[in-house]
Parts: structure tokens; sequence; C-alpha cells
């Protein structure tokens, strides 16, 4: 994909869109992926060499690896006799460093705390309310 | 695909997984907020209105069950670890917001796995600090030797430093 990654603080701001523009909507999913940066780019020239001899030659690098996030929206398309509207697809991506992982998921947990914010809140009246309230749950 | 009973469990499997494959294991979270469909709401409506029908309940004093509004969204954050290489698909769903940091945090610990480094966040600064401190220590001490407070010295007032407190 020749998308740019973006910076992560730019990553945040756009990530923070995303949410807001899921809220405004009022339905819709976000997704986020992350995985392992294998694939060569420019910043990363450490990329393991596959050994052969060794099967597991992926489980033991040399040196840490970056970690690459994914942010998107469900594309959605127009539909007779709904509400739905055309939505275009968002893609974010942006690679984490290995030392900046720590810093990067406290933040990256603050910004999804505050992006799913239709989540079921905290009950705080326990005792017999709980349990009609699982009934219209399920 | 299965979808796993707790978050630990969740956890730990993934990260299982993440040791044995930890170049293809990749995860994927997914935040949906659903309208309900229209016979959702009816049956929801149907359900409000049986319940208000019901005789109240003697053994609950209290206030009748808030009204749960029959249009509410329904909410999921679902996680999903999948290794496409050897089909391996490990799945955790919650539809309760006090989760979420907990789940992002070990988001964080499986990101640790996947970019190799160490599990546990080593305190490497202890050692480095008690080497700083030592020397600070010596300086106070020499201070208060000489009962006058000294600012604080440039590199080369140390050894001057010392012989006025010893006089």
């Amino acid at each position: 994909m020749g998308r740019e990654h973006l910076s992560n603080d730019e990553f945040f701001t756009q990530l923070g869109n995303l949410f807001e523009h899921n809220r405004k909507k009022g339905h819709g999913s976000v997704y986020l992926t992350q995985k392992r940066l294998i694939f060569d780019s420019a910043s990363t020239p450490a990329t393991p060499t596959k050994v052969a001899d060794d099967p597991l030659w992926d489980t033991h690098p040399e040196n840490p690896l970056p970690v690459l996030i994914r942010a998107s929206n469900n594309a959605s398309d127009k539909k007779a006799g709904t509400e739905r509207q055309d939505v275009a697809k968002i893609v974010l991506s942006t690679i984490v460093e290995p030392g900046d992982i720590d810093t990067f998921y406290i933040r990256y947990a603050e910004a999804c705390k505050a992006g799913m914010s239709s989540l079921k809140k905290r009950d705080r009246k326990k005792g017999k309310k709980d349990k009609k309230r699982k009934k219209v749950a399920v | 695909m299965p979808y796993l009973k707790t978050s630990t469990e969740w956890y730990e499997q993934s990260s299982l997984l993440l040791k044995a494959r930890p170049t293809s294991t990749r995860i994927t979270s997914k935040y949906t907020v659903l309208k309900p469909s229209a016979s959702k709401i009816k049956k929801r409506e149907k359900y409000a209105a049986k319940q208000a029908a019901k005789p109240a309940d003697k053994s609950r004093t209290s206030s009748p069950p808030p009204q749960s509004n029959p249009e509410e969204v329904t909410a999921t954050f679902v996680l999903k670890t999948y290794d496409p290489v050897s089909g391996t698909c490990l799945q955790y769903e919650t539809t309760k917001a006090a989760e979420v940091g907990r789940l992002v945090s070990s988001l964080g610990r499986l990101g640790r796995e996947m970019a190799a480094l160490p599990e546990a966040i080593e305190d490497l600064s202890a050692p480095q600090d008690a080497g700083v401190a030592t020397p600070k220590v010596d300086e106070q001490g020499d201070v208060k030797m000489g009962g006058v407070p000294v600012p604080a010295a440039t590199g080369t007032g140390g050894g001057k430093k010392k012989k006025k407190g010893k006089k």
C-alpha cells in the first residue's frame, strides 16, 4: 500500500476524529489492528532474515522490531429505505518504534477510553436491579 | 473461532500464539455501535410492556427499574488475535466500558511481545541512581562539616570546597 504512515502524534489526532465521526453518526465501527512490522521500509533496516536451518527463525530476532498500528472505519453504501449514507473508508496507520511502545500504549488506552463512549458504563447500583437488566440484555 | 470467556484467558492464549508465531499473528480490535433493527425495537417494546403488566415484585421496595430505551444502541468491543498461517483465531467480546483500559493495556503487553521486547519492564535506572547519589551525599557531608551553606559549585570548585571544610 502506498499510503504514508502517520507520525504517532498525528495518528492520535486522526484516531480521535475517527471516534468522533462514529459518535456523530450514532452507529458504525472502528477497527484497530496491530502487528509486527516485517517489511522493509526506510526507517526499519532491521528485518529478521529467514534462516533455512531454523524453523523458528522469527521467534528470536536480533533486534526489537517496530509494531505497525492501523485504524479504520467501516465504509458503507447508501441504502434505500434506511438512513444509511455513503461513507468513505478512512484508513490510518502508524509505526511504533520499540522504544516508544509503553508511552504509545498509555496514550492509546486514553484515546480508546475516550472514544468508545457508547459501551455500557459501570453500574453503581448492585442488587436485584442487575438481575432485571441482565434479562433485558439477553 | 472461539470466543473466550475471560479477558485474562484471551490474553494468555494470545500471548502463547504470539510466542509461537510472532511475525504472522495480528490483533484486530473492533469497536462497533449498532442501531437496533426494527424487529429488535418491537421485541424490546413488547418485553417492556410485559414487564409493566406484571404485578409488582413484593420483595423490591425501591422504585421500578430504569426505563430502558427500546431504541438504545448496542455497542461492543471485540478483540481478535489471528494467525493466518495456522488459522488460529482467538476472540474476546465485551460491552463494558470499564474493561477498555485493561484490555488496551494487555494489547500493549502483547505489542511488546510483537516487538520482541522483554515482557517485564526492567528497572535499569536503579543502579545508575545509586552511582549518582553517592557523590551527592559526600558533598553534603562536606558542607555540613564546614557549617557554611555553599552554593552549587562549578566542576573545578570541588577540590577547594573540601579543603575549606577541613579548616
